[in-house]
């Protein structure tokens, strides 16, 4: 908005803010590798070819994009992904708030053992538990629920939409809070529900809008489950598509980039939006005022 | 409690992804009628094999064979979680160097007798391919690829060096010294390049070599190491000699850098296979048989990599469909198809000995019928153990500490010949 | 705000009328506050419970097992997979490389991120794009990430040794060093994980009243002074779990070196994850019981460290209450 104000040492005042000059090459650091994933998905595969890589192209090419977009049903990928993903994120914002609250306010008999669980099953490498993973989905998919089972959608949603993860990041959110608008709440007379849902989680919009982007991200990329869970082509999600630009022996790094700058694009708008709910309430200035 | 709030939100979820799951999900589920068929393929390979599907398809329609893409580097994790978890497909196509271990798999279908009915033509696939495909005197694929390594070399860096460019019968001194001379430090060019991420990338290079100096990786019976001889010494030394002394060479930790670098007209000369040459859209190459060592054995012999296409035992109907569609598959009209479609070497000789077929090889992919013709030059195949992994891994290190300057090659040699000992000893697994 | 309105709403007056003596104040909310605490954590630890721990005990089952990949025989063999980890010799180079790269890793992405963050926590111009140049970075694919690293470090053809020559500093060899290349991995890492603890801390500063910022400066506390007395514990319970959460990461690093160096050059990458992938699945060995044990020593070590930084964190962090 405007430059900071002069301190008192009489600097020269900059027409910008000088955290520009922080920022910038900063952020020119950070999105380097998105910059030659986007110029890769525009080269010709003749300059595509190329050690060192070529950052400025002689020859732009457009058709990298239509051309991906027709290689594989990415549509039906994309469609995928999404569902995958919106649910996942709305599994965890709902499950992730009442475990994250419980264990941020309550004491209670074996809390502290269920948390210590919980938090091991971040503790073990996937490439370990996927094949007992694999065989519960299938079963839980041939005797409980056929949508959950592998080879379906629900197969990827369920086993995520909850984790450890989450629990932990709101626990420690949750913490933070003035516990007075809690009390004050339940002295009134509220239910515990009413008060996570009414007061504590509108003013968690910070958190709760990280975790969606997390998770969300997360979701949109994972790869190694799917991969084993899904055999059905209509079923793929994003990143297992993208995997069909990658051979045993060559990659067609066009349009496999240019895939992925397809796959960031609804990433980057979930980002762009969430991070408006990083602006706390005018609540959280302080117990004073309205 | 009221937990309107809650009810609503979970049941919604539910209803939306059981809406979701059942409404995405046109009954695919792949266990109808028909077999379904794991692979890799990609760009032309997956156009001209999809062509081939389709034409099965429409002649069979009540043997419909499916595919389902996996990407070759991670076939090998989902195909064991499936077949742990009792959901393998019909048929897989899996690398050459598993087929050791795949063959302990329950599920997997002795194809012995299938191929040895008439007009299978079980000689007619090259050497290489059954000696992969065999395991302890069971045949337990049938060839999907063949390819061999060669040397792929760049006609306009020859030329600005006045170098003569590869003949048939050159050897590994003209080798070593056209390296260095295509070597300029000053404009970063290199004469040739190596993988070394340490895998079996790198040790069948080597192996190559190691064969041509007439050495052998392990004795007549398996129990022993045998590379540890005047042979894989002169091979050893050589890449040491580019790498080390010369630094002619560039050395690949990626795996895949050699190839664009190649294509820039950095580097000189590649030791590599017919899979490559579609990668080199921008420069003049011309491919030559691997050079020899002048007085050994070995010739201009190379290595080859077949991978096979395995059966997995899902009730005998199953069985014998997947069956009926492999031996169609790799029936030689089939074959020259798609070696042609493709430019991928054709997995049988008499495909590669009808007229006109090395002409319109090049014409599909210009220098691949070198690789065809080379393909007489594969006379063995690695070991066919379950333990020859883990000996991989030793060799990569081994030859991988000599590239970086780290040890000698006697010293490498023994060190690794004696660990090599140990894990045959300790018998396999 | 929020509280004022909800009594306004429902017009009720709190607990009027009833006899609240202290035994029963205790016993009573105490009753209904554990049922409300298990209702509340249930449908999260069914899940976790059955995709997470249920797994994860499986593999304790089978890291007791000589289980082939292949093969269909699973023979009970006890301790014999982790007698055998100790007598291997890569499995202490493993941890040393783990451990090596965690104490790396960790610090260095929570101070570039706090750095970044503390930038980004202003309304100035374009900080919207800046926030979600942060974010890019964690949406950019491994692969991609790895190429690009591979390309920034290579030894002839690198920015990176272009640089230091411009500077006039020696030719590095970088991923082709048995000694650099684990700090390439860091530094890509590093970068990668930037974008998560940018956005971690972003979102605690939101929370940092600004009240009690400008009452400092009003005190006349510099700007240093009020950053490490009054930011800094502000932010210690967002710092705790980045702790954690980076540690946990840390030790399970796996995709970059799969993509990037393969465990090499001669094995100086080669961390506890990803040795445990080859025994399992990368043709070392197809070793899965062997592989199970190697997860559950790594899993050993991350509970003691994270129990470490959890006691650390209890007297170190402060919430506000």
């Amino acid at each position: 908005m405007s430059a900071p104000a002069v301190p008192a040492g009489g600097r020269r005042r900059l027409p910008f803010s000088p955290w520009h000059l922080v920022l910038v090459p900063a952020t020119v650091l950070l999105i380097f590798p998105f910059v030659w994933l986007l110029v890769t998905s525009v080269e010709t595969p003749g300059e595509a070819l190329h050690f060192p890589p070529i950052l400025i192209p002689h020859h732009l090419d457009f058709g990298n994009y239509p051309q991906a977009l027709r290689a594989a049903p990415f549509g039906r990928f994309f469609v995928n992904s999404a569902i995958v993903a919106v649910l996942t994120v709305l599994g965890n914002l709902v499950f992730c708030s009442m475990a994250g609250y419980a264990f941020a306010r309550y004491r209670f008999l074996g809390g502290g053992l269920l948390f210590a669980v919980l938090m091991a099953t971040l503790m073990v490498p996937f490439q370990v538990t996927m094949i007992p993973q694999y065989i519960i989905t299938k079963w839980i998919g041939t005797n409980l629920a056929e949508p959950a089972g592998i080879n379906h959608l629900g197969a990827l949603i369920v086993p995520n939409a909850a984790t450890a993860f989450g629990i932990f990041f709101l626990r420690q959110f949750f913490r933070t809070l003035p516990i007075e608008y809690e009390e004050a709440a339940r002295v009134d007379g509220a239910s515990r529900l009413k008060v996570l849902f009414r007061i504590v989680l509108p003013l968690s919009g910070p958190a709760l809008s990280t975790l969606a982007a997390l998770t969300f991200l997360d979701s949109w990329n994972n790869f190694l489950w799917p991969l084993i869970a899904i055999t059905d082509n209509n079923k793929m999600t994003l990143p297992l598509g993208l995997a069909t630009f990658q051979g045993a022996h060559s990659t067609e790094w066009t349009l496999l980039m240019a895939g992925n700058v397809m796959s960031l694009i609804p990433m980057m708008i979930i980002f762009f939006v969430a991070q408006r709910y990083f602006i706390r309430s005018v609540a959280a200035t302080g117990l004073a005022g309205t | 409690m009221r937990k309107h709030v809650l009810r609503v939100t979970f049941a919604s979820a539910l209803v939306a992804f059981g809406l979701a799951a059942c409404g995405s999900g046109t009954g695919g589920s792949g266990s109808g009628a028909g077999i379904q068929i794991w692979e890799g393929y990609t760009q032309v390979e997956a156009k001209a094999f999809a062509h081939l599907l389709a034409e099965w398809n429409a002649r069979h329609p009540d043997e419909k064979v499916t595919s389902s893409f996996v990407n070759n580097d991670y076939s090998l994790p989902k195909l064991l979680t499936a077949v742990k978890g009792g959901s393998q497909p019909d048929i897989a196509y899996v690398y050459g160097s598993w087929a050791p271990n795949v063959a302990q798999i329950q599920q997997v279908v002795n194809l012995t007798r299938v191929v040895q009915q008439p007009g299978v033509n079980w000689d007619d696939f090259w050497t290489g391919e059954r000696d992969v495909a065999t395991v302890k005197g069971k045949v337990i694929g049938i060839p999907a690829l063949v390819d061999n390594l060669a040397v792929v070399y760049n006609k306009t860096l020859f030329a600005s060096a006045h170098l003569p460019l590869p003949t048939a019968n050159w050897t590994w001194n003209d080798f070593v010294s056209d390296a260095q001379k295509l070597t300029n430090a000053a404009s970063k060019q290199y004469g040739t390049a190596y993988v070394t991420p340490g895998d079996e990338d790198t040790v069948w290079h080597w192996e190559a070599l190691l064969w041509e100096a007439g050495g052998q990786i392990l004795n007549a019976a398996n129990t022993k190491a045998a590379f540890d001889s005047p042979a894989g010494l002169q091979s050893l030394t050589t890449l040491q000699t580019m790498a080390v002394k010369d630094h002619s060479m560039y050395l690949d930790q990626s795996d895949s850098e050699y190839g664009n670098l190649f294509n820039s007209g950095k580097i000189g000369m590649l030791v590599t296979g017919p899979w490559d040459l579609a990668t080199f859209p921008n420069v003049k190459y011309g491919v030559q048989v691997m050079p020899s060592f002048p007085g050994a054995s070995g010739g201009h012999q190379t290595i080859s990599g077949p991978d096979n296409w395995v059966v997995f035992n899902n009730g005998s109907a199953r069985v014998a469909a997947a069956e009926k569609f492999l031996l169609w598959l790799t029936a030689a009209p089939q074959v020259k198809y798609f070696s042609l479609a493709t430019g991928d070497l054709p997995i049988r000789a008499s495909v590669e000995n009808a007229p006109g077929f090395l002409t319109q090889m090049d014409k599909a992919l210009p220098g691949v019928s070198a690789f065809v013709t080379n393909l007489s030059n594969v006379k063995q195949a690695r070991p066919q153990l379950a333990s020859y992994p883990k000996i991989s891994t030793v060799l990569g290190t081994m030859v991988d500490s000599v590239l970086l300057g780290k040890s000698q090659p006697r010293a490498a040699l023994d060190s690794a010949a004696q660990q090599v000992n140990q894990i045959l000893a300790s018998g396999s697994s | 705000m929020a509280v004022r309105s909800f009594a306004l709403r429902t017009g009720r007056r709190p607990a009027a009328g009833r006899k609240y003596d202290a035994a029963s104040r205790r016993a009573r909310p105490r009753a209904r506050e554990q049922a409300a605490a298990w209702a509340f954590v249930t449908p999260a630890t069914v899940i976790i419970m059955l995709f997470g721990v249920a797994p994860i005990a499986w593999s304790a089952v089978l890291s007791f097992q000589r289980n082939n990949l292949f093969s269909a025989s699973t023979p009970f063999i006890g301790l014999s997979n982790y007698r055998q980890m100790v007598h291997d010799p890569i499995i202490a180079q493993a941890i040393e490389h783990t451990i090596a790269y965690t104490a790396l890793f960790v610090p260095g992405t929570m101070i570039v991120g706090l750095l970044l963050a503390v930038a980004m926590n202003r309304k100035i111009r374009f900080i919207s794009v800046y926030r979600t140049a942060a974010y890019a970075t964690m949406a950019v694919s491994t692969i991609s990430e790895a190429l690009v690293f591979l390309w920034l470090f290579d030894p002839s053809y690198g920015i990176v040794n272009y640089a230091f020559k411009l500077v006039g500093i020696p030719q590095q060899q970088f991923l082709n060093s048995t000694s650099e290349a684990l700090f390439v991995v860091a530094i890509m890492t590093i970068w990668g994980w930037t974008g998560f603890a940018v956005v971690i801390y972003l979102a605690a500063l939101q929370g940092i009243p600004q009240v009690l910022t400008e009452a400092a400066a009003i005190d006349g506390a510099g700007r240093w002074a009020t950053f490490r007395r009054i930011t800094l514990p502000l932010l210690s319970p967002a710092s705790l779990f980045l702790v954690v959460w980076l540690t946990i990461n840390a030790l399970q690093l796996f995709d970059e070196v799969y993509l990037s160096t393969r465990g090499g050059p001669l094995g100086s990458t080669t961390v506890l994850v990803y040795y445990l992938y080859q025994q399992a699945f990368g043709g070392a060995n197809f070793n899965f019981g062997y592989a199970s044990a190697i997860a559950y020593f790594l899993f050993l070590i991350l509970v003691l460290v994270t129990a470490v930084e959890f006691r650390i964190g209890r007297r170190l962090v402060h919430y506000r209450s």
